[in-house]
C-alpha cells in the first residue's frame, strides 16, 4: 500500500509535484476546483523563450500523472489536523489521511476592471493578455479589430501599484508583453505595436535577446511612462494618454486595440487555506514560506508543504523547480 | 424686601467684582484687537450688519438658540443638550431674574453690579413682600436646574459613552481649574443661601433645610464661609475664562453676529478665523466625526486639536494639521459652534510660499473655446470622471436616450476646474483655471452646465462666476429629465446603500435628488451613517499628506459603515468614491449615472 500525499491544486506545480512523488513510491491525490487541469499555464498559447507550445507540456505533465489519484471539480470541505498528519475532508465526501500536504493554489489573475481608467469592461477594444492567449488558442473574440493600425501594451495592470493593493511585481508580464507584441505584430504586420512601461524586468535566459529583437527585428516601439487614461473617441477608437518620461513629454496616442497586462495577486481562498492549517499569510496576502530563501517551500507548520505561485508570484521554470524541490522535501519528510 | 445691610456692602463681594472687571476689560480688548485685524470692507459689513434690524434680530435668535439653549447640541444628544443648556439657560435666568428682584425690591441698589448675584445675602424678608414667592420659586428652579446640569457634567467626566461621545479631549491644567470652579461656583451657592433662607426668604430648594439648620444650630449658622466660598468660585472661574476653553463663551456671542455680517475667513490667524478658534469649546465632539479618527494616531489631528494648537502658536504643529485634512468638513458640520475647521486649513495652506509658482495663464483654450461652441448643454466630466469612464459613458447614453444635445466640454482633455490647487492654497493658479474655464462657457453660449464630480461641481457654484448659466450635477439633472418624464426609469429589485459624496452632501446640500433617483431605480437602504454624518471614503483631494496605508483605514471604516443593512450594491456619486470604494469593496459599486442607466428608457 503506497503512502497518501494530498496535493491541493492541479497546475504546473501540482502535476510536477505529482509526478515526482509518483516516482519516489507514493500515491499523490490530486485536488483540483476546475473541471480541467493546468491551471493558468494551460490557458496560454506559447511559453517564452523558446516559444513552447503550452499543449506540448500539458500534455506531457497529464500523461505522466496518470497514476496519480485525481479529483477534478473538488475542493477542500476540512481539513483536521491529527497527532501525526491531516485528515482531509473533500467536497465530494472523499476522506483522505495524509501525513504531508502540499498546497500549490497558485495565483489569481488582477481584475483588471478596477483599473477603470483603462476601461476594461467599459471600451469595445480593451483585453488583457490572458484574453489574448485565449485568442491565439483560437477562441473567437470580436473586441479584436480585423486590421488594427495601432496596437498598445500597457505594463504593471494591477503590479507594482499600491492603489490596486498590489506592491508585488509579478515577474512575467514583462516578457510576456514582449512575446505577445511580437506574435501580433506576425499576426499584423501593418500595425503599429506601442509597450507603455515604467520598468523593464528582462531578467530570464535569453528575456534580453527577445526584447532586443522585438525592437531591431520587428520594430515595437518602447514607451517609458505609465498610461493616465483611455478614452474612448466617438469613432470608436481609443486615445491613450501617457508621458514619455524619458523625453519628458506628454503623449496621446490613437490605438485601435489595448492590451492589459494583468498582473498575479494572491488569491483570495489564501486566508481561508491558511487559517484551516493554521499557517499564515504574508503582508502582500500569499502564504508565509518559513524563509525566504532556504525554505521556500516549507510552511511553519510540519507537514505542510508550498510549491508554486501560492508563495509569490514565479516563472513556469521556478514553479517546475520548486514542485520538484517539495516533492524531494516531503520524501524526506515522510522516510525520517 | 428691605436692605439688610445699610451700606449695601460686605468685603466678600471684592473677588466677585475684581473678575468681573478683569474679564470685561479682556473682552474689550479683545474685541478691539479682532476689529482692526479685519479688512476695511469686512469692518464696514460688520458694523452695517448690527444696525441692519433684520440681521440684529438674527443674531439676538440665534444667540440665543445656540449660546443659551444649545440647540444643536440637543439634536445630537439629548442628555448632551440638556447638561449644556441647563447650566447656560439656567444661569443666565438666575442673573436676569436677579436683576428683577433688584429693580422691583430694591431699585435704588440697581447700579450695585454685584447686588443681583449676591442679593438674598443683601436682603431680608419683609412682611410686605410674601407676594414674591413666585419669584424665589423661580430663583429656586432655575438654580435646581444649574445644579442638575452640574451632576450631569460631573458623570460625563467618567462616563462619557452615556452622552454619545466616545473620546474627548484632555483638558488642560488651566481648564480643570476652570472645570473645578464652575463646579463649585452653584452648591457653594446653594448653600449660601440655604443658611441665610431663614433670612431672605426662600423656597422649596433652600427653605425647609433652612428651618432644619436653624432649629438644630440656633443663631450659630456659619454663613459668612459659605458667601465668601461662592464668590471666590465665580472669580476664580472668571478670572481664569480668558485662558481656558471657557472663553467660547463670550466668543461665541461675537462669533454669530460676525457669521451673520457674512464675514468670510481670510487669514488662519486673524479676524474671523481667531473667532472661531476662541469660540472653539473644546467639547471634542469633532473627534469621533473625523474619519481619519479611525486610526488612533490622527486623533491630534481633528479640528479641536488644530484650534488648541492655533491658540499656542504651535507652527510645526499647525502646519502638519492643516495638511493633513481632507477637508471633508464633517467636522463643522457636527460643531455645536460651527468652526469652519476646513476654511482655516485651507486658509493656513495659502501663506505658504512655495519656490516654484507655476503660471497656467499662457495655455492656449482656443481649440477648447472652439470645440465647446454651438450647444444648450455643455458637459464637464472632470478629471475624476476621465478616470472613471463608466461614468461619462453612462452620462452620454442618457444624454443620447433623452434626445439632449450637448458638447462634451473636457472630451478631448480639458482644464482643471481649479479645486486641487484651491485646497492645496494656491489661490493664483486656481484663479487662472477659473478665468480659462470660464470663458470657455461664457463662449459657448450655452445655459446649463452638467457636471459628474461633486469638487468640480462645488468649485463651479461657489467660485465661477457664470451669469445665466445653471450650473447642476448629473444627479440633479437626471432626476429633473426623470420628473418631467424625458427618461423613465423602471424599478430593479437590486438593494442599493447610498453613500454621500462630502462634497456633494455637506459640500453642496444635495441629499435629496440622489436619493430619489436610486429610490426609483432601484431599492434603497440607509447607511449606519447618512447625510452630513456620512464619512469620506478615504479617496479625498484635501489632505495633502495622509498616506495611502492611513487611507485604506478610512476606505474599510467607511465601507463597513455603508454595509451595517447589508445591501447588495453601492451606490455613490462621485468618481473619487467610485473609485475608492471599488479599490476594497467585496459589493459592487456604481455611480447613480450607471445605475439610472441600466434602468431607463427614452421617452421615444
Amino acid at each position: 500500500m503506497k503512502e497518501n500525499v494530498v496535493i491541493i491544486g492541479g497546475g504546473v506545480a501540482g502535476l510536477e509535484a505529482a509526478r515526482q512523488l509518483l516516482s519516489l513510491g507514493y500515491m499523490p491525490i490530486v485536488v483540483e476546483r476546475k473541471k480541467s487541469l493546468g491551471g493558468h499555464v494551460a490557458q496560454w498559447n506559447r511559453l517564452f523563450p523558446d516559444m513552447t507550445p503550452t499543449k506540448d507540456l500539458m500534455e506531457r505533465l497529464i500523461a505522466d500523472t496518470a497514476q496519480a489519484n485525481i479529483f477534478t471539480e473538488t475542493g477542500i470541505r476540512f481539513i483536521n489536523r491529527l497527532k501525526d498528519g491531516y485528515n482531509v475532508m473533500l467536497t465530494n465526501g472523499v476522506n483522505i489521511y495524509s501525513k504531508a500536504v502540499l498546497i500549490a493554489t497558485g495565483f489569481g489573475l488582477f481584475d483588471a476592471r478596477k483599473k477603470e481608467e483603462y476601461g476594461y469592461g467599459v471600451y469595445d477594444h480593451v483585453i488583457t493578455n490572458a484574453d489574448l492567449e485565449q485568442w491565439f488558442n483560437g477562441k473567437e473574440d470580436n473586441r479584436i479589430p480585423e486590421s488594427p493600425q495601432s496596437i498598445g501594451f500597457v505594463h504593471c495592470v494591477g503590479s507594482r501599484d499600491v492603489k490596486s493593493c498590489n506592491s508585488q511585481c509579478s515577474k512575467v508580464c514583462c516578457m510576456t508583453a514582449v512575446k505577445q507584441a511580437i506574435e501580433l505584430k506576425e499576426k499584423f504586420p501593418q500595425a503599429e505595436i506601442y509597450c507603455f512601461y515604467m520598468d523593464l524586468r528582462l531578467f530570464g535566459k535569453k528575456y534580453e535577446d527577445f526584447y532586443i529583437s522585438a525592437q531591431k527585428d520587428y520594430g515595437i516601439h518602447f514607451i517609458r511612462g505609465r498610461v493616465s487614461e483611455v478614452s474612448e473617441r466617438l469613432e470608436g477608437r481609443l486615445q491613450v494618454k501617457s508621458e514619455d518620461t524619458l523625453s519628458g513629454k506628454p503623449l496621446k496616442v490613437g490605438i485601435d486595440l489595448l492590451v492589459l497586462m494583468s498582473g498575479m495577486v494572491a488569491r483570495d481562498e489564501n486566508s481561508e487555506i491558511a487559517s484551516m492549517l493554521r499557517i499564515q499569510t504574508d503582508s502582500d496576502g500569499f502564504l508565509k514560506s518559513r524563509d525566504n530563501i532556504y525554505s521556500i517551500i516549507e510552511s511553519e507548520r510540519p507537514g505542510i508543504f508550498f510549491a508554486g505561485a501560492c508563495t509569490g508570484t514565479k516563472t513556469v521554470p521556478e514553479t517546475v523547480a520548486e514542485a520538484r524541490a517539495a516533492a524531494l522535501e516531503i520524501h524526506n519528510y515522510l522516510s525520517r | 424686601m428691605i436692605d439688610r445691610i445699610a451700606s449695601g456692602f460686605h468685603p466678600f463681594v471684592i473677588p466677585f467684582v475684581f473678575g468681573m472687571v478683569f474679564v470685561i476689560g479682556w473682552c474689550i480688548l479683545a474685541l478691539v484687537r479682532i476689529l482692526f485685524q479685519l479688512t476695511h470692507q469686512d469692518r464696514l459689513a460688520f458694523f452695517k450688519s448690527l444696525v441692519n434690524p433684520k440681521t440684529a434680530l438674527r443674531n439676538i435668535k440665534d444667540i440665543f438658540a445656540n449660546c443659551l439653549l444649545h440647540v444643536k447640541l440637543w439634536k445630537r444628544n439629548k442628555l448632551l443638550g440638556y447638561m449644556h443648556s441647563s447650566i447656560a439657560f439656567g444661569w443666565f435666568m438666575l442673573i436676569v431674574l436677579g436683576h428683577l428682584e433688584v429693580f422691583i425690591y430694591v431699585p435704588h441698589r440697581i447700579n450695585l453690579f454685584y447686588y443681583p448675584i449676591f442679593f438674598n445675602y443683601f436682603v431680608s424678608e419683609a412682611d410686605a413682600t410674601i407676594g414674591g414667592s413666585l419669584l424665589f420659586f423661580l430663583m429656586d428652579f432655575f438654580l435646581l436646574m444649574v445644579l442638575s446640569g452640574i451632576v450631569l457634567a460631573m458623570v460625563k467626566r467618567f462616563r462619557s459613552m452615556l452622552f454619545g461621545m466616545r473620546r474627548t479631549t484632555r483638558p488642560a491644567f488651566l481648564d480643570r481649574i476652570g472645570l473645578w470652579a464652575l463646579w463649585m461656583i452653584f452648591p457653594l451657592r446653594w448653600i449660601a443661601e440655604t443658611f441665610t433662607a431663614h433670612i431672605s426668604g426662600g423656597s422649596f430648594l433652600t427653605a425647609p433645610m433652612s428651618h432644619l439648620l436653624v432649629r438644630v444650630l440656633g443663631d450659630n449658622i456659619p454663613v459668612m464661609p459659605f458667601w465668601w466660598a461662592y464668590s471666590i468660585a465665580l472669580c476664580v472661574f472668571i478670572c481664569v475664562l480668558p485662558f481656558t476653553r471657557y472663553r467660547h463663551i463670550p466668543a461665541e456671542m461675537l462669533l454669530i453676529p460676525r457669521r451673520n455680517a457674512g464675514l468670510k475667513i481670510r487669514n488662519a490667524r486673524k479676524g474671523l478665523a481667531k473667532v472661531e478658534v476662541f469660540s472653539c469649546p473644546n467639547c471634542g465632539v469633532c473627534i469621533d466625526a473625523c474619519p481619519m479618527s479611525v486610526k488612533k494616531a490622527n486623533i491630534k489631528d481633528c479640528t479641536v486639536y488644530l484650534n488648541r494648537q492655533i491658540r499656542r502658536g504651535n507652527e510645526k504643529r499647525i502646519e502638519q494639521i492643516s495638511d493633513k485634512c481632507l477637508l471633508c468638513g464633517k467636522c463643522e458640520a457636527v460643531c455645536q459652534v460651527g468652526v469652519q475647521g476646513p476654511t482655516i486649513r485651507v486658509a493656513q495652506r495659502s501663506i505658504r510660499k512655495y519656490g516654484l509658482s507655476q503660471d497656467y495663464s499662457n495655455i492656449d483654450i482656443q481649440p477648447l473655446v472652439d470645440a465647446a461652441k454651438g450647444s444648450k448643454v455643455v458637459y464637464f466630466a472632470g478629471c475624476m470622471t476621465k478616470l472613471t469612464p463608466r461614468i461619462s459613458t453612462a452620462m452620454e447614453s442618457l444624454f443620447k436616450k433623452a434626445g439632449v444635445e450637448y458638447v462634451w466640454m473636457d472630451r478631448d482633455g480639458g482644464l482643471c476646474c481649479g479645486r486641487p490647487m484651491l485646497t492645496a492654497g494656491r489661490l493664483e493658479q486656481a484663479g487662472q483655471m477659473i478665468a480659462m474655464n470660464e470663458r470657455i462657457i461664457k463662449e459657448s453660449g450655452a445655459g446649463t452646465l452638467v457636471l459628474s464630480c461633486p469638487i468640480c461641481y462645488k468649485m463651479f457654484k461657489e467660485h465661477y462666476n457664470l451669469p445665466g448659466v445653471k450650473i447642476v450635477h448629473h444627479t440633479e439633472y437626471l432626476e429633473e429629465l426623470v420628473r418631467s418624464g424625458v427618461l423613465k426609469l423602471e424599478k430593479g429589485d437590486t438593494f442599493y446603500v447610498y453613500h454621500d459624496p462630502c462634497e456633494l452632501g455637506r459640500g453642496s446640500g444635495i441629499y435629496e435628488a440622489p436619493r430619489k433617483l436610486v429610490g426609483q431605480a432601484a431599492m434603497i437602504v440607509d447607511a449606519g451613517h447618512t447625510r452630513e454624518e456620512r464619512s469620506c471614503g478615504g479617496g479625498s483631494l484635501g489632505s495633502l499628506t495622509l498616506s495611502f496605508a492611513q487611507r485604506e483605514a478610512i476606505t474599510k471604516a467607511s465601507l463597513a459603515d455603508l454595509g451595517v443593512n447589508h445591501p447588495d450594491a453601492i451606490a455613490t456619486a462621485c468618481p473619487l468614491c467610485l473609485a475608492t470604494f471599488s479599490r476594497y469593496s467585496s459589493r459592487p459599486v456604481r455611480d447613480i449615472a450607471e445605475i439610472v442607466d441600466i434602468q431607463s428608457n427614452g421617452s421615444e
